[in-house]
């Protein structure tokens, strides 16, 4: 299950603050809205919901950084990047595995050519 | 146990300070993460699933050097990512011993072997290479996901003790671990001559390519007495013996999660190495406004219900030797003994 591709709808259902608590949680990049309309793509790795001012922290699709952003700033975040924690390394390495063992049964079941 | 004298004599020197001045929670080991890069993408990790303009980040060596300031822990372990991709590994580490911290460099090793040889590293009694080993061939290789980088490390921690370097091994274990298999392999890794041996069950991150084989808290009582029960008089462990009965169910303890802070990329992680709930900017923000009360097994946090790492319980088990009689024969008998 990933959040990749997720454009929230920000409502009575589902409020700005967790839709910031999943961004922050999400390995991936994601794309800022500002109230001013203007967007910001990059990573968020960090959030406030404590302080007197509310704030996200992030790299943007460059690396630079940090950015601070209050959360009164921010209308909506988009989840527009790759995430990746959804890799499947692990299982791509036991499929080939698996292959290969088939392989050299196969091979020895076949015999030398 | 392993550890060396003029170590534990440091360590027990700074954690009596600790208590004579009533300082009620201190850091013992800073993890420091100078970049989340790796060259290996191993079945259990999860700190290194980032986007690439993170992963092509790191610290300066002058932010770690602050945070190793700031902190005042005695021992800085580097693990990563792999430090030895940070371009400043060298510098970094010289300046560390400078200031005579014990270090532990955590390595996969697959890029040791050339970085001796360009003498980016130079032995000393503050430097331990403790490279990252989780079993013999087949299982580690497989915790990895690559063939051949058992070998590759083999062959690295043989070149690192002839140049003279301080070599031990740190070991993730996952359920499934077969204790007979883990017992030949404390056989070869002291047969090849390493200094001593970290072992620890693996965390379940919810980021990690593999989410079945973390283990729960009763499989790792069982797995690690079936492990240690009887540990082989030539095995030496570079950690806490009562860290290890812990681990083997013999002993209760809580998490001291401020035990081994985290500075890396983004600041001072709260609240420990394994969980991510934020960053503080400065380690006294971290010590002084971090929720301590809701985190460890009593807190009822469900992250924490199955954790028993080592950055969590070995500062406990530490403390316990320095907090009591009792605590100090236990580690003084294991230690002189060997048993466990």
């Amino acid at each position: 299950m990933t959040l990749q591709g997720w454009v929230p709808e920000i409502g009575e259902f589902l409020t700005l603050a967790e839709v910031i608590d999943l961004a922050f949680d999400y390995r991936g990049n994601t794309t800022v809205v500002k109230v001013d309309g203007t967007e910001i793509e990059g990573y968020v790795f960090n959030r406030n919901r404590e302080a007197s001012e509310p704030v996200i922290e992030m790299f943007d699709a460059a690396g630079t950084g940090p950015i601070r952003i209050p959360y009164s700033e921010i209308r909506n975040i988009k989840f527009t990047g790759r995430d990746m924690a959804a890799g499947n390394s692990w299982q791509a390495w036991l499929e080939r595995k698996e292959r290969e063992e088939a392989e050299k049964a196969a091979r020895l079941e076949t015999g030398p050519a | 146990m392993s550890v060396p004298l003029s170590q534990m004599w440091t360590v027990a020197a700074y954690v009596l300070k600790q208590k004579l001045s009533g300082r009620e929670r201190y850091p013992l080991v800073l993890m420091l993460e100078p970049l989340f890069r790796c060259n290996l993408t191993c079945a259990g990790c999860g700190k290194i699933q980032y986007p690439a303009q993170i992963l092509k980040k790191h610290l300066t060596l002058e932010q770690c050097l602050k945070a190793v300031d700031e902190c005042g822990a005695p021992v800085v372990s580097i693990p990563g990512g792999e430090p030895l991709m940070y371009p400043q590994i060298g510098g970094l580490v010289d300046a560390l011993v400078e200031r005579k911290k014990y270090v532990y460099l955590c390595t996969n090793a697959l890029l040791l072997k050339e970085k001796l040889e360009q003498g980016v590293l130079e032995p000393s009694k503050y430097v331990s290479l403790s490279i990252h080993m989780d079993g013999l061939r087949e299982e580690h290789d497989e915790a990895v996901c690559r063939d051949g980088v058992y070998d590759r490390a083999v062959e690295a921690i043989k070149e690192a003790l002839r140049r003279g370097f301080r070599v031990t091994t740190n070991t993730t274990l996952f359920d499934g671990a077969s204790p007979l298999r883990m017992r030949e392999f404390f056989d070869e890794m002291m047969g090849l001559g390493v200094e001593g041996m970290m072992l620890s069950p693996g965390y379940g991150y919810s980021k990690a390519p593999d989410q079945e084989h973390f283990l729960r808290r009763g499989r790792t009582h069982d797995l690690f007495s079936k492990m240690l029960s009887d540990a082989r008089k030539h095995w030496k462990f570079n950690q806490s013996p009562l860290f290890l009965q812990f681990l083997m169910g013999k002993r209760d303890y809580e998490c001291t999660p401020w035990g081994n802070p985290t500075f890396n990329l983004f600041g001072w992680q709260r609240p420990c190495y394994l969980l991510q709930e934020g960053y503080a900017e400065s380690f006294q923000e971290l010590m002084e406004t971090t929720r301590w009360e809701s985190y460890g097994r009593k807190s009822g946090n469900e992250k924490c219900q199955d954790c028993m790492v080592h950055c969590g319980y070995e500062a406990t088990a530490v403390d316990d030797t320095f907090s009591s009689w009792k605590g100090f024969r236990d580690t003084l008998v294991a230690t002189i003994t060997g048993k466990l």
